[in-house]
This record gives C-alpha cells, sequence and structure tokens, in this order.
C-alpha cells in the first residue's frame, strides 16, 4: 500500500514537471502540441482513407477498423503518457551512460523506471486522436458494451502496452553490452512497432501470423486483441490470450533486462553524454 | 569501545574503508585489416585492463582526503565503486558501514555524489524545481529541506540564478547549484569527482572555500579527486595518489614533497650577467644579472649554493621558494611513466611482473 501510494506521489511530482515544462514557453508549447497532434493524425490516415475507400479491410468493416486504429493509438499514447523522456527508450539511457542518475536515487529501480516517464500533458497530444476515435467508433460498433467489456478493453490495453514496454525493454538491453552501437536501437523498434501494429492481419500465412505474434509482437498490440474485443475471435478465453503474452513477454524482457543490470554494474558506463537529467 | 584499526583509526571513525579492491575492465581490441575485421566477429580479442589491483584504503569521518593520479590511474574507477555506481572485481567496500551496491537505496539517502562532468539537476527546469525534485525523491522532511535550501543559498549564492532553467547557467553557476543538490538531504560524505573541472579561477576559489567550509562546520567527510594539485593541497590535509590502478603514496602534501623531490627554486641578483656555475643546481634561465636556478632541497642545501655562488660573483639579492606543486606532480608523473615504460619492455608477454613504485 505504501508503495502504491509512493508510486502516486511520484507520478503526482512528475505531472508537476511535465506542466512546468510545457508551458516554459508559449510559443514552444503551440507549436511543438500542434505539429504532434498532425504527425499523430497523419500516422492514422493511410488506414482511415483505405477503410473509407474500401468500406472495410478483409473482413473487417469501417467501423472495425476505426476501433483497431483507435485500440492501437491509445496503447501509443499509454507509453508515451507514462513511460517518455526515454524510459520506454532505454536504449538511451543505458548507451548514454545515463542510468548512473538512476542508480543514485534511494528508491527500487522499477519504481524510478516506472513513475519518472510520466509526463501526462506533454504526452497526451498522442493519445487524443486514439480517444477521440474510439469515443466516435464504440457506439457504432452494434456490440453490448458492458462494464465487463470496459473491463476486458482496459485489461487488453494494459496488455498490449507491456507488451510493447517489453520489447522496447529487451531489444533496449543491447545497450548494456554494445552501447555505442545499440543506443538508438529503440528508436527503430519503437518505429516498427508503430508502423505494424494498426494493421489486421486476417489471411496472412499462419507461420506468419505466428511471427508477428512471437518475434516481432505487433499483433497483441491492435489487431488480437480488437479481434477478441469485437468478437471476431470466437475461441474461449480469446480475451485472456493478450494478457497472457503480457505475462510472458514481461518475465523475459525483465530476465535479459537484469542481466543487463548486472554487467552494468560489473562494467559500468565508460560512455556518458550529457543530454539532460531525463537523457 | 570500537576495536582499534592497523591503520590508526578506530572502526567507528571509519567513514570509506576499501579493502584488497581490485576491478578490471575489457577492452575490445580492433584492427583495420580486412582478414582481421572478419576473425574478429568470430572470436573478437580482448585487453584486460587493470583499473584498480588490491586497493586498501581507509578515510576517517570529517576527514577531506584527496585523490589524484594521472589519467586512466583508476580514480573515477574508486569513486564509483565507492558511491555505488560500480561492483568491484573482488575486495570489499563499506562505506559508513554499508555495503553501496546491496544497500544502495539506504546509502543514497546518506551520501552526496558530484560529477564535474555531469549534472544531477534537471536541464529544461530551473534550480529550484530540481531541489523540489530532490526533496519528493529523497523524501526530505519540509522543515529540514528548507533550512537546507536557506544554508545552500547562503553558502553558494544562489539567489542569482535560483529560478534560471538549468540549461541557461553559466558552468560555475550549474557547478554550484549541483553541489548545492548534493547537500539538500545532508550527506555524511561527499565524492566529489572533478568538481572544478572548467571553471574559471575565481569560481574554482570559491568552491574549494565551500567544500573546506562543509568540512569544517558540518564536519561532512569529503573525497575529491582532481588533476589541479594547487587546488588540492588547499583543500585537503591527505593526498592519496594513484597509479596504473595502485596507491603509489598515502600522506600529507609535506611527504610528498619530500619524499619524491623537494623541488625549489633559487633567484639570484648578482653584479654580474654572466651566470654562476652551482653544482647541484639546475639554471633555468638569465636575464640581465638575474639567474634563476632549480634544485632539490633533499639532496642539496641552499646554504651550499649560496656560499659557491658567493665565491664567483657578488651577490646583490636573493630570493627562494618552493616550486609549485603541479610541477613536483608532473616530476612523479614522468618518473612513474619511465618506471612504467621499462616495466612494460620488462614484462613478458604472458606475465605479470611486480608493480614498480617510485
Amino acid at each position: 500500500m505504501n508503495k502504491i501510494r509512493r508510486v502516486l506521489h511520484l507520478w503526482g511530482l512528475y505531472a508537476r514537471m511535465d506542466a512546468l515544462w510545457i508551458t516554459r514557453d508559449l510559443k514552444m508549447f503551440l507549436s511543438w502540441s500542434i505539429s504532434d497532434t498532425l504527425v499523430n493524425v497523419g500516422g492514422l490516415f493511410a488506414m482511415l482513407l483505405l477503410a473509407q475507400r474500401f468500406a472495410g479491410i478483409g473482413s473487417w468493416s469501417k467501423v472495425q477498423v476505426l476501433f483497431l486504429l483507435s485500440y492501437s493509438a491509445i496503447c501509443g499514447g499509454l507509453i508515451e503518457v507514462f513511460f517518455g523522456f526515454n524510459i520506454a527508450n532505454i536504449s538511451r539511457r543505458v548507451g548514454r551512460g545515463q542510468l548512473d542518475h538512476v542508480l543514485i536515487q534511494p528508491q527500487p529501480l522499477w519504481m524510478s523506471l516506472l513513475t519518472e516517464g510520466f509526463c501526462p500533458f506533454s504526452g497526451s497530444v498522442v493519445m487524443a486522436p486514439g480517444i477521440f476515435l474510439m469515443a466516435w467508433a464504440l457506439p457504432r460498433l452494434g456490440i453490448h458494451l458492458s462494464a465487463a467489456w470496459y473491463g476486458a478493453l482496459l485489461l487488453n490495453m494494459v496488455a498490449s502496452t507491456a507488451i510493447t514496454l517489453s520489447f522496447q525493454y529487451l531489444w533496449g538491453s543491447i545497450a548494456f553490452w554494445a552501447p555505442r552501437a545499440a543506443e538508438e536501437i529503440n528508436s527503430s523498434t519503437s518505429r516498427l512497432l508503430g508502423e505494424l501494429r494498426q494493421y489486421p492481419l486476417d489471411g496472412l500465412a499462419p507461420a506468419l501470423t505466428a511471427g508477428l505474434r512471437g518475434v516481432l509482437p505487433v499483433g497483441f498490440l491492435g489487431w488480437a486483441p480488437s479481434r477478441a474485443l469485437l468478437g471476431l475471435d470466437s475461441r474461449p478465453l480469446s480475451l485472456l490470450i493478450t494478457p497472457v503474452a503480457a505475462v510472458g513477454f514481461g518475465l523475459i524482457a525483465v530476465s535479459i533486462f537484469q542481466k543487463g543490470l548486472i554487467h552494468y554494474g560489473r562494467t559500468g558506463s565508460q560512455r556518458y553524454l550529457s543530454f539532460g537529467h531525463r537523457g | 569501545m570500537a576495536a582499534p584499526d592497523p591503520s590508526g583509526i578506530s572502526h567507528s571513525d571509519i567513514a570509506v574503508d576499501l579493502n584488497c579492491v581490485s576491478k578490471t575492465f575489457r577492452q575490445r581490441q580492433r584492427s583495420e585489416k580486412l582478414g582481421d575485421i572478419l576473425k574478429n566477429l568470430v572470436r573478437p580479442v580482448f585487453r584486460e585492463v587493470a583499473a584498480l589491483r588490491d586497493i586498501d584504503l581507509k578515510i576517517a569521518r570529517g576527514e577531506i582526503v584527496a585523490y589524484a593520479g594521472p589519467n586512466g590511474a583508476g580514480k573515477s574507477t574508486t569513486v564509483k565503486i565507492a558511491s555505488g555506481m560500480l561492483a568491484p572485481d573482488s575486495g570489499t567496500v563499506r562505506v559508513l558501514g554499508m555495503d553501496p551496491v546491496r544497500q544502495r537505496e539506504i546509502y543514497m539517502r546518506r551520501i552526496g555524489v558530484v560529477f564535474g562532468q555531469r549534472t544531477e539537476l534537471w536541464m529544461d527546469h530551473t534550480v529550484a524545481a530540481s531541489y523540489e525534485w530532490k526533496r519528493v525523491v529523497w523524501e526530505i522532511p519540509q522543515d529540514r529541506f528548507e533550512r537546507m535550501v536557506g544554508f545552500v543559498h547562503e553558502m553558494l549564492g544562489l539567489g542569482e540564478f535560483y529560478k534560471t532553467l538549468v540549461r541557461e547557467l553559466s558552468l560555475g553557476q550549474r557547478m554550484r547549484a549541483d553541489l548545492g543538490m548534493a547537500l539538500l538531504h545532508e550527506p555524511e560524505i561527499l565524492f566529489l569527482d572533478e568538481p572544478s573541472l572548467g571553471l574559471d579561477v575565481l569560481a574554482k576559489r570559491s568552491m574549494l572555500d565551500y567544500i573546506t567550509g562543509l568540512n569544517r562546520d558540518r564536519k561532512v567527510t569529503v573525497m575529491v579527486t582532481s588533476h589541479d594539485m594547487a587546488e588540492l593541497e588547499q583543500l585537503a590535509g591527505r593526498i592519496v595518489m594513484i597509479h596504473h590502478g595502485e596507491i603509489a603514496f598515502d600522506g600529507d602534501f609535506a611527504r610528498l614533497r619530500r619524499e619524491f623531490v623537494d623541488r625549489r627554486v633559487l633567484l639570484l641578483d648578482t653584479d654580474s650577467p654572466l651566470a654562476p656555475n652551482l653544482p647541484g643546481a639546475t639554471l633555468i634561465s638569465t636575464e640581465g644579472h638575474r639567474h634563476e636556478y632549480a634544485f632539490d632541497a633533499g639532496e642539496t642545501g641552499v646554504g651550499d649554493l649560496l656560499a659557491v655562488a658567493a665565491q664567483q660573483t657578488q651577490l646583490l639579492d636573493v630570493e627562494t621558494h618552493r616550486a609549485p606543486i603541479d610541477d613536483i606532480i608532473a616530476d612523479i608523473y614522468v618518473r612513474w611513466q619511465k618506471a612504467g615504460n621499462r616495466r612494460e619492455v620488462s614484462e613478458s608477454p604472458h606475465g605479470n611482473s611486480p608493480t614498480d613504485r617510485p
């Protein structure tokens, strides 16, 4: 209970700091939020236009595609809101030797990593278009939206976010062993997930679908949970597939990251790049 | 009653205790030959670099210790190990009776660390916001925080830039703000790694005053590394010199001068433009009738030199002073370098010879 209170307290601190950061210069704030909104809305447009032109994609209706888009956009937004400032792009912090900033804090590492990237104002620009789309799509889906359904939606979103984070940490851990070469690896993995997560993957060969739910788990970031939530996947417990996968990916990521941390403790960082506290 | 330690410091008085601490890094060796590049992909070649070899170091509570050595000697590695950012390969580290790595969370509440090359401040926030962040993360009670903010304000003169973005501060201001931040939780020991790096003369002098003030008034134990020996001499009574990962000297500055070389400068004003020939002294320069010599006071007495000079010319004025500590240290480093080169030549490719100590 104390730990939860502490996490909430720290989120409050970082929310205040985020508000201060974003409002330190009105011109910068406006230009930054407008350009970021345009980029994020633009990212959704390709799929939106395809769905509009063909009245859906494959077996997915136009509204269902919109739901898939909104789901993946919100999950991307959750990463931005809770794990901004290079907490999700951990390879940058590790590769730049900036993990030392976290290690000298008198609290568990997980608590620093869980709270330090919280930026509800600057990060919400990514999530806002997703929420907008979902609010538009939900009443048009023609499914019964019970409290249990909303609970399943929330659970799956948290699971998809956890899988994204795990994937980032799995690849980002390479920076423990190759700081210079792998410093920017999370930019690539993040871009890869961002570009692929909004596509319906039906009709692909089983091996490819399995790959997109394993080696490259984009299937869990939009397609698989959306199918389950929209009733397109009739298998029992389909709503639990993404949460179970999240546990699996999470465990692997934690184990690899811990190995990296042990290596970091042994070798330290000979390469410190000063890009400020949040790196 | 605490048991006495062979070093003469009782256990309860020891702030830092490094016992047989060793640390070795592996450096990948690279070659530009195409054949080697392919070979290195499959079987990379590494070179082992011993950053620290069996370091034994004790620092008493309330002491200021200067930790010096040439580039790559192992200074920063020691500070990182003592501050819990790096684990030693072997040996034990106890600081304030704690293991810095295993007891990291409690330990970090009791120590302060300042690295000259990096900042713990938030670059895109004001100094005030960074301090508030520290209060929350370190869970510093509000009244204690306000007292310490008042203290560092007064000591470091933060008023003029307290509400300025850290990104916009000068280096001197940033270092003051960083030192202030390290003090907010009232650490019992401060590890300062090159705290005056890049500072101008005035800012450097202020930084030295702050550190000595802290030690004097608040009994904070300080371990400080620097390349500026004059600065260290002003700051610390004791100097530990590290070379090739080993402690090569541990004592006070006067002993350092005595043991290595007590280099002095002798200035003679004579009635002749010809410099007297003084055995045991080296003529550095002659300007008009003024002649400058360097000599080792441990080997040649100034009285003997003056007697010889008086036989050759008429002395109008005499001046003598100690050579700056930087010159002495430079001599020591050169001596070590030569000894190191000799050792490298004599070492077999697979064996380790005993370390040369000057």
